[in-house]
């Protein structure tokens, strides 16, 4: 697995689809669950709040299908900076994306940051 | 030589920027293009505080806070200079949300939609007239894309279009840097 992530807005889907030569996408951000038997499953962060809204761990639903995603490309966005959120389920979302994140980083095989639509290989 | 530098608020952008545009003006003048538009005390204060901190660089300082397109064909400067471009943000908003002055009130004539692609498109033409020209150009933006996001449909929009026009200069810029507390990345 390869684990995109950047702020909002940097281009990670552009890059993950160049570097990495994928050519199908899921895009969770709005509705929906992950579809592994695409090359990359991006929007997770969206994912994540519903997830939080109906009572499930992000990272655990992750953890628990881990066969399925074994060689996809996952692509979160970064909520971690700025102001602590004032509506305590955005703040559980932000916090559990936070949680999230580690368990993939620690699993993926590659970690990529974007900046400016720029990609950079941290792990 | 162009230079993109973003980051967090308050993270030494700006002075370090100043470092290096200066360095860069080996054939030409050093240019400050001022970005802000003064609309009240506040505003003021803080030019003041910003030609402070540039004392004694030799800075030259061009007032453009929007259409920098414009500069290309100004009799009085020369393209061979090196700009220091002072931030990208700052175009953006007053070319986005342009105000009026009303009876000593600021009134917000409401967003324009065609900003955000005329604001890019003339940033990369001053970005390539310069280096045609051989000289470099230096610009600062911000990093406001790594928190929580879910603002006003307007705040969405700055923040979309602030990130292409960075993307954009990213592509034409042969450096691109991170500051982070005065640490700098290099991403180009």
């Amino acid at each position: 697995m390869i684990l995109v992530f950047g702020g909002a807005y940097q281009g990670k889907t552009d890059y993950a689809l160049q570097e990495f030569g994928a050519e199908t996408v899921c895009d969770i951000s709005e509705a929906g669950e992950p579809d592994f038997s695409k090359d990359i499953v991006t929007g997770i962060e969206g994912f994540v709040l519903r997830c939080i809204e109906q009572g499930i761990e992000p990272a655990e639903y992750f953890a628990s299908r881990q066969s399925k995603w074994k060689d996809s490309i996952l692509i979160v966005t970064d909520v971690s900076q700025g102001v602590v959120p004032i509506d305590s389920k955005v703040r559980a979302a932000r916090e559990a994306n936070g949680r999230l994140m580690i368990y993939l980083a620690k699993e993926a095989d590659q970690v990529h940051r974007v900046f400016c639509g720029i990609g950079k290989r941290i792990k | 030589m162009n230079v993109l530098i973003s980051g967090g608020c308050k993270n030494g952008k700006s002075m370090y920027a100043q470092q290096i545009a200066s360095e860069l003006a080996t054939c030409g003048p050093l240019y400050y293009i001022a970005t802000m538009i003064p609309h009240d005390e506040e505003d003021r204060a803080r030019i003041r505080r910003h030609l402070k901190e540039r004392e004694g660089w030799g800075f030259e300082t061009l007032e453009q806070g929007r259409n920098i397109a414009a500069l290309i064909d100004k009799a009085d400067v020369d393209l061979k200079g090196s700009f220091l471009l002072d931030s990208v943000t700052a175009v953006l908003e007053n070319e986005m949300f342009p105000v009026a002055l009303k009876n000593g009130h600021i009134e917000f004539l409401g967003e324009d939609e065609d900003a955000p692609e005329r604001v890019r498109r003339d940033l990369v033409a001053f970005a390539s007239a310069v280096k045609e020209a051989g000289g470099s150009v230096v610009f600062v933006s911000d990093g406001i894309y790594g928190d929580k996001g879910g603002y006003s449909s307007s705040t969405e929009h700055y923040r979309r279009a602030l990130a292409d026009a960075d993307r954009a200069l990213a592509r034409v810029c042969d450096r691109v840097i991170e500051v982070t507390y005065r640490i700098t990345e290099e991403w180009k």
